[in-house]
């Protein structure tokens, strides 16, 4: 379980997150969904331990972030550093023994490639599997879909599912609902740094319909198309 | 074009007081650091113009990343690219240039001249189904990716080291571990991304353990045919060697600390002007070590949330 109380996180005079007070349970899928700049990545970090910020991240481990699996947006790598290397820089980060690599390459990854050669999906991928043998409690998976092919975004779905009927606590953010509608148990919708309202399984439709209407409107008629 | 080459001179202005170098200490500082360096170099070893001419191409081939000279091509014509990147590598080998022809080793200065231009010519773009192999892949990522970028200068260290064997000159044999010592400790030069240090379920002691266990163990296995060779040819200074081979040790542990002291900025003047100092004056160390090293550790703190 991870409680998060009173969260605020300044950027200077900028406040990026105000007084957020979220509760994640285990075993449960959570979405987080906003617009851009929304504060939903600032959270993860926040979550993750990689921000300073006012108020309390509690957990019911020692140290959460030694338990928690971090999938940034735009995963990081090393320009001459293999698919493979990489799996086992995390690995050993978190003392994890691997034993046939290969036999775990759940999206069949070139792992002797250079992973700065991989596309974007691709790389995505890659750090979706590395934090996946880290054998976590806890995933925090920012945009986990964004670049990923139609077949690796069936299995990640489905991982996702695996990832909950294990116990596990499942963070998505992502732009695409139904990937999220199919996964999550709840949905926060945060703007401006703020959490405005929880969105339970059965209002689903609702929220998509009304998000599509917010961000939507009439824009597109503005444009007077011919 | 013109606009291109002020570009190049804003950014290392830049990057010079990003780094904390004034800018008038840093042009007259770094000629004179690079003289003595390359009069130290040909100083010690009867093959200097060789090591010079590929220290030179080295760092010119930097120049030629595949991704710069794409974005060159999609803004300059073809034969105005060829201009920029031959000017480009001229530029980079006049410090070069101007010490071989101080040195009246013409010859060496006028291959520069024409290896430099030649390497205009080609775009160094990496074989994207070739992977250099490396014996480091249990403990990526330092020296796999440092071995990867500067794997050419090991052969020539080894072959040094032979050289050093061949004609009896022990000075030469310490020099080829002055490079390896040398190389290593710049895969260390550069923080990482702090993700590689968050994902750490160690404390900022253990995490720097760790890093220094990984490098000296990596460092020994480069270093060991050197160690090897000297050792069986020259008995007589093995205790000379031995004490280098340490005081090698306490080099790269004092670079690790050093970098993680300024994390999650590259190394500052102040801890440059200490390692330089030590360089000079090694018990300096005694209290630089534990100095660098307490820093890390407040440093890593925030990352790796010791609980102790």
């Amino acid at each position: 379980m991870i409680q998060i109380k009173n969260l605020t996180k300044k950027y200077g005079q900028k406040t990026v997150l105000n007084s957020i007070n979220i509760k994640f349970e285990k075993g449960k899928v959570y979405g987080i969904v906003g617009e851009n700049g929304a504060g939903k990545t600032t959270l993860f970090r926040c979550i993750a331990g990689l921000e300073k910020y006012t108020g309390e991240i509690l957990s019911d481990f020692e140290i959460l972030k030694n338990r928690l699996g971090l999938l940034l947006t735009d995963p990081f790598f090393f320009s001459k550093i293999t698919g493979r290397e990489y799996i086992q820089l995390l690995a050993n980060a978190r003392q994890i023994q691997l034993n046939d690599i290969e036999s775990k390459n759940l999206f069949n990854l070139p792992l002797d490639q250079y992973a700065s050669t991989y596309s974007t999906g691709m790389k995505k991928k890659l750090a979706l599997t590395a934090i996946l043998l880290q054998e976590n409690q806890v995933f925090v998976l920012d945009e986990p879909f964004n670049g990923v092919d139609i077949q690796s975004n069936l299995v990640i779905t489905e991982l996702i599912k695996k990832l909950k009927a294990t116990e596990k606590t499942v963070l998505i953010s992502s732009h695409i609902f139904s990937t999220l509608a199919e996964t999550c148990d709840e949905i926060f919708l945060i703007k401006n740094g703020e959490i405005l309202r929880k969105v339970n399984q059965k209002d689903f439709s609702d929220l998509e319909a009304e998000m599509k209407e917010f961000s939507i409107g009439d824009r597109i008629n503005k444009l007077e198309l011919k | 074009m013109k606009k291109y080459f002020v570009l190049q001179y804003k950014m290392l202005n830049r990057k010079m007081i990003a780094f904390g170098i004034p800018l008038l200490l840093g042009y007259s500082l770094i000629p004179l650091a690079f003289f003595f360096l390359s009069k130290s170099l040909f100083s010690k070893t009867e093959f200097a113009g060789y090591l010079y001419v590929f220290l030179a191409l080295g760092i010119i081939s930097k120049t030629s990343e595949p991704k710069k000279n794409d974005f060159l091509k999609s803004i300059f014509s073809q034969r105005k690219y060829l201009i920029v990147r031959s000017v480009e590598n001229f530029i980079w080998s006049i410090p070069f240039l101007t010490f071989l022809l101080y040195k009246e080793q013409v010859a060496f200065a006028l291959a520069l001249v024409l290896l430099s231009t030649f390497m205009a010519l080609f775009n160094f773009r990496a074989n994207t189904n070739f992977t250099l192999p490396t014996p480091f892949g249990r403990q990526p990522f330092e020296f796999t990716v440092g071995f990867r970028k500067t794997y050419f200068i090991f052969p020539i260290a080894y072959f040094l080291t032979f050289m050093s064997i061949s004609v009896n000159n022990f000075n030469l044999g310490i020099f080829s571990m002055i490079l390896v010592v040398l190389v290593c400790i710049s895969y260390y030069t550069k923080p990482e991304n702090e993700y590689f240090i968050w994902n750490f379920n160690l404390s900022p002691k253990d995490f720097l353990i760790q890093k220094i266990k990984t490098a000296i163990t990596y460092y020994t296995w480069l270093c060991l045919p050197i160690i090897i060779g000297l050792s069986i040819f020259f008995i007589d200074d093995i205790l000379f060697l031995i004490g280098f081979f340490l005081l090698s040790y306490v080099y790269l542990i004092t670079t690790i600390l050093a970098k993680y002291s300024a994390y999650p900025y590259e190394m500052n003047v102040p801890q440059g002007i200490l390692i330089a100092v030590s360089l000079i004056f090694p018990p300096i160390l005694i209290g630089v070590i534990p100095f660098f090293y307490a820093q890390s550790v407040k440093k890593l703190n925030s990352l790796l949330h010791d609980s102790n």
